[in-house]
């Protein structure tokens, strides 16, 4: 049997169903699952919290969401070993959760997602990033292979890493930092970040490495129509750019 | 009189009093219909229903002239939305539903809020339908707003923001609009709404209430009804006074996007349960005239009447009058007619499994009330009737006969070509840093526009927006929205033919081919005889330009009294969108360059007529002379753009539009702009060359008659070619070039230098 993954939707979320569609092209055995239906959440082996706008980002972006009962069994889940992948607002709630770095206590957020550099608005722009681990360092990472760029979109108004000195540095010492932005040429500087994300950072992992934020959206460049500098006569519905990150994930499960 | 006991308005009463819009005499024909007087209650109701809002009665009949039939259309003018045939896959028929209106009024008061509750309210028209929500745009138009501290840069902002914050929130992507700032909307600003939706063609729920209903539940579902938005299309339907703006700002909504997204995802569940039964419902949307308005309009369609308890409405706070429980518009509501056997899982999809009531305060899905075979409309509250009227007297047509006379349309002369002494480097510089012309980045990416990861064609990419509907399908969708108030000044009907052209073309820049259409006619006070020849004349305009494009109109909505209480009036703005098909969405057509070496053409002809144009805005002229629209070369040219496509002859299309040929090149380099990627330029001919004289080099550079601009890769010049041989006006103008620089004649330009200078001027007003 197949390992089941479960796409989380909290009151607010809104990019569950293309999260969920590249999930199942990818092989994946992947389920829904609904906010009154989280005491069905220990049955699955890994859990996917996607974008949106969960509780409506009441206090910080992921703040509420980082307290609802799903995530009792996200955080038992995560302890246990399981995969968990949250995208943008889901990037957030895990921040919020502590389970990401995961370095101090759960619920005991060490950075967060905060607004958007240098005026705090929401910004939707297609992005790069580029893994920068060692593939083998997260287990849903494992299948990208060396050096890759992934496309995708950012689309939030709380994308900036924040966090004190100590704790950035906490981050780079334990290798957490999973992503940066990058350009188009797979070139990093300043100016490849959206929105001035401390270190470029565009993504995180837990130490164990079965945790992952990250903050861009893979899941809407993941077919060729998507993508803006798509070839003449490629074929529109396969996978392709940010497919690559969740056929991965799907293979950690395999 | 059928025991309207409560409260009944005096004899006499002052109708400034009870605030009501109603006019004299259409007061004495409620009392002489009624025999009596009217309650509160029905005095608000006849108000609201009988608004220009609700009613249409100036235009209504106007509109008929609009052709609305047509093989594509599902679904005309009728409902909520109109619905128009996509295309097949695997066996089925798929609709897109669309819808078009404005938020103007709420938008001049309170930006946010008012422009956010637009973007509410008309995907709430567009879910009605059965369908998934797939789309907004936003035509816009604002005043000038060089002054950090005005008003109008306060609504230019506040507008964006609303728009932004409330689709982000639903998860629906904006995927076009456009934007003009111009002074004639300082005092009214325009807040145009479109959205669009995708719906199985059996699937398609109706806004009316279906056969054999009677004795049917009536099911409210949403947010708890709370005052906001009392008296809110009456508002619409006055002129703004700066002296009643604390009353002005009561009458307009409170938004919820949080709320919505959950409303709008349980009413999926809903439609998957319907199609599981296999019964036919009614959906409709609260709007204008609230609980009142939409439920007698959902009966009355489907020939019935409707007793309703207005105590059963779950209300915000204790003590409302049943005046403003009844019209009151609180936003994120609907209001669904089923079946009593379907009542009891209708209300637990919505209140347990989506837990309504834990989203926001007392919201829930609730009966309030029952279709009656008897057509009267009845309203009860505390045991008594507070309304009771024959209810095709209160949704009936009304109709307003206004008197108007042919605007004059200035004589066409014979002209000559633009001289100016003015250096063509300057020309471009001023051109592109225009107003409607600089680069509207900072505004739309604000907006996401790709959520639901089913966007093709995102702002900023093409001249429409393009998604991929069905997932696993090659169908495509394109949408597109123009209107260009520095036209409709001179020739309203002439620029309403414009406004279609214009959307049509855009979409035909992307491949796909037109298949309807939709509108908002924003206007002046229609009681002013020049405001009411205008109306009359962009009617005229648009059904011309749509019977020619073989294009109809399936729905659209009109926007009167735009006008300040000073009798400042916004310029006639008839704005209209088009939708497109593809059945292979791997035909597509995208706008930036791809590369050096291929050949650009322009299809399309300039002409001697500059009026309207960007270029007469920078040199401070004016001209009356408007492009003509020659439409059997312009279809031709469609033509040809659609039969290319479909061969994949394009790199790269534009519609010509605001700054001319000019503006359109340097906007396909632009799009093409990448760090770390190698620049494409491009060297056009001498005007000479390709006009042969017809017209001087400014109208061939700045001229915005309309057409396309095409990159053609060198292999493919000769199948294109073949392609256009019959067709009048496509004409070879230049090359790509391998350097970012524009090259015209013997000039060249530092494309990096003009993209800095088209790329600041917003930057400031959207940080």
């Amino acid at each position: 049997m197949s390992a089941r993954i479960a796409v989380l939707v909290f009151p607010g979320t809104n990019s569950e169903d293309e999260t969920f569609r590249i999930l199942r092209d990818c092989g994946g055995d992947v389920h829904l699952v609904h906010w009154s239906h989280a005491q069905t959440l220990p049955t699955f082996d890994a859990y996917v919290l996607p974008g949106g706008f969960a509780y409506e980002d009441r206090i910080r972006a992921g703040a509420i969401a980082a307290h609802d009962a799903m995530m009792d069994h996200v955080i038992a889940g995560a302890q246990a070993g399981k995969l968990v992948l949250g995208i943008c607002n889901g990037a957030q709630i895990l921040l919020e959760a502590g389970l990401v770095p995961g370095t101090a206590a759960i619920r005991r957020p060490t950075a967060a997602f905060t607004g958007n550099g240098p005026v705090p608005h929401f910004v939707c722009t297609h992005v790069y990033v580029k893994l920068a681990i060692d593939p083998a360092r997260c287990a849903m990472t494992a299948g990208l292979g060396h050096d890759p760029l992934i496309p995708a979109w950012t689309a939030n108004g709380e994308g900036r890493l924040a966090a004190s000195k100590e704790h950035l540095q906490e981050l780079e010492d334990g290798d957490h930092i999973a992503f940066v932005y990058a350009h188009e040429d797979g070139s990093v500087d300043d100016s490849a970040s959206p929105n001035q994300s401390a270190l470029g950072i565009a993504g995180l992992c837990n130490r164990e490495g079965n945790v992952l934020a990250l903050m861009p959206h893979p899941e809407r460049d993941a077919w060729t129509l998507n993508h803006p500098d798509r070839r003449r006569g490629a074929a529109m519905l396969a996978p392709s750019g940010g497919a690559v990150f969740f056929r991965s994930f799907v293979g950690a499960l395999q | 009189m059928r025991g309207c006991s409560n409260r009944a308005a005096h004899p006499g009463h002052r109708l400034a009093d009870v605030a009501v819009a109603l006019r004299p005499d259409e007061l004495a024909r409620i009392r002489e219909r009624l025999g009596r007087e009217p309650t509160l209650v029905e005095l608000h109701a006849f108000d609201a229903q009988w608004s220009e809002h609700c009613s249409y009665k100036s235009s209504r009949h106007l509109l008929k002239k609009l052709p609305t039939t047509g093989t594509a259309v599902v679904l005309g003018p009728a409902e909520d939305s109109g619905i128009l045939h996509l295309g097949e896959w695997n066996g089925e028929r798929y609709g897109i539903v669309i819808a078009h209106e404005s938020h103007n009024h709420p938008s001049q008061v309170v930006p946010f809020e008012g422009a956010a509750t637009g973007i509410g309210g008309i995907v709430r028209d567009v879910l009605c339908m059965g369908a998934h929500v797939i789309a907004v745009a936003d035509p816009l138009r604002f005043g000038t707003i060089d002054d950090p501290h005005s008003h109008q840069r306060y609504v230019a902002q506040g507008v964006v923001d609303g728009i932004s914050a409330y689709g982000n929130a639903i998860g629906v992507p904006n995927i076009a609009g456009d934007c003009y700032f111009d002074s004639r909307f300082d005092d009214n600003c325009l807040v145009n709404v479109v959205s669009m939706g995708i719906v199985k063609e059996s699937e398609i729920i109706h806004s009316y209430a279906p056969r054999r209903a009677d004795g049917w539940d009536i099911v409210l579902v949403g947010k708890a009804t709370d005052p906001s938005g009392f008296g809110g299309a009456s508002f619409s339907s006055l002129t703004l006074d700066a002296q009643d703006e604390d009353s002005n700002k009561g009458a307009v909504q409170v938004p919820d996007p949080f709320l919505k997204s959950v409303i709008m995802r349980a009413s999926y569940r809903v439609f998957a349960y319907l199609r599981e039964l296999g019964v036919a419902v009614g959906f409709k949307d609260l709007g204008a005239g609230g609980i009142m308005g939409c439920s007698a309009e959902i009966v009355s369609a489907g020939g019935y009447g409707a007793k309703i308890d207005l105590e059963a409405v779950n209300v915000a706070i204790e003590g409302m009058r049943p005046e403003v429980i009844a019209v009151g518009e609180t936003q994120e509501r609907l209001l669904w007619v089923v079946p009593p056997a379907v009542t009891p899982e209708l209300l637990r999809i919505y209140n347990e499994e989506f837990t309504l009531p834990e989203i926001a305060y007392n919201a829930r899905a609730t009966t309030i009330g029952t279709v009656t075979a008897e057509k009267r409309y009845v309203l009860r509250y505390h045991d008594q009737t507070v309304m009771d009227v024959e209810i095709d007297f209160l949704t009936g047509s009304i109709r307003d006969d206004l008197p108007f006379t042919e605007p004059t349309v200035p004589a066409a002369t014979a002209e000559r070509p633009l001289v100016t002494g003015v250096q063509l480097d300057e020309l471009i510089e001023r051109v592109l840093a225009h107003g409607d012309v600089c680069s509207r980045e900072p505004l739309y990416r604000r907006y996401d526009s790709v959520v639901r990861g089913c966007t093709v064609i995102p702002r900023g990419a093409g001249d429409a927006g393009v998604l991929a509907p069905v997932p696993g399908s090659s169908l495509g969708v394109a949408l597109a929205v123009a209107g260009n108030p520095r036209m409709s000044h001179i020739d309203v009907r002439l620029a309403a033919e414009h406004a279609v052209y214009e959307a049509v073309r855009k979409v035909a820049a992307t491949g796909a081919r037109a298949i309807g259409l939709t509108d908002c006619l924003n206007f002046g006070n229609p009681r002013k005889i020049e405001h009411y020849n205008d109306l009359v004349a962009a009617i005229d305009g648009l059904a011309r330009a749509a019977g020619r494009f073989n294009s109809p109109f399936v729905s659209g909505n009109v926007s009167l009294y735009n006008e300040s209480a000073n009798g400042r009036a916004i310029p006639a703005s008839p704005i209209v969108s088009c939708v497109g098909a593809f059945n292979d969405i791997a035909t597509v057509v995208t706008m930036p360059l791809k590369s050096a070496g291929s050949v650009l053409y322009l299809i399309g002809t300039p002409q001697l007529a500059l009026g309207g144009s960007v270029l007469l805005d920078v040199l401070g002229r004016s001209d009356e002379h408007l492009p003509r629209i020659d439409y059997d070369a312009t279809i031709a040219q469609h033509d040809l753009m659609y039969a290319a496509a479909q061969a994949r002859l394009f790199r790269s299309a534009h519609a010509i539009g605001n700054g001319g040929l000019i503006t359109a090149i340097c906007e396909m380099a632009f799009a093409a702009m990448r760090k770390g990627r190698a620049s494409i330029g491009a060297q056009i001919h001498d005007a000479w060359q390709w006009t042969h004289g017809s017209v001087g080099d400014l109208e061939a550079y700045f001229g915005e008659a309309g057409g396309f601009l095409v990159e053609v890769a060198a292999d493919d010049v000769e199948a294109f070619e073949g392609l256009a041989d019959d067709v009048t006006g496509v004409h070879e103008i230049g090359v790509t070039i391998e350097r970012p620089v524009l090259v015209v004649d013997d000039q060249a330009f530092d494309l990096h230098r003009l993209h800095s200078i088209w790329n600041t001027p917003l930057r400031e007003v959207y940080p």
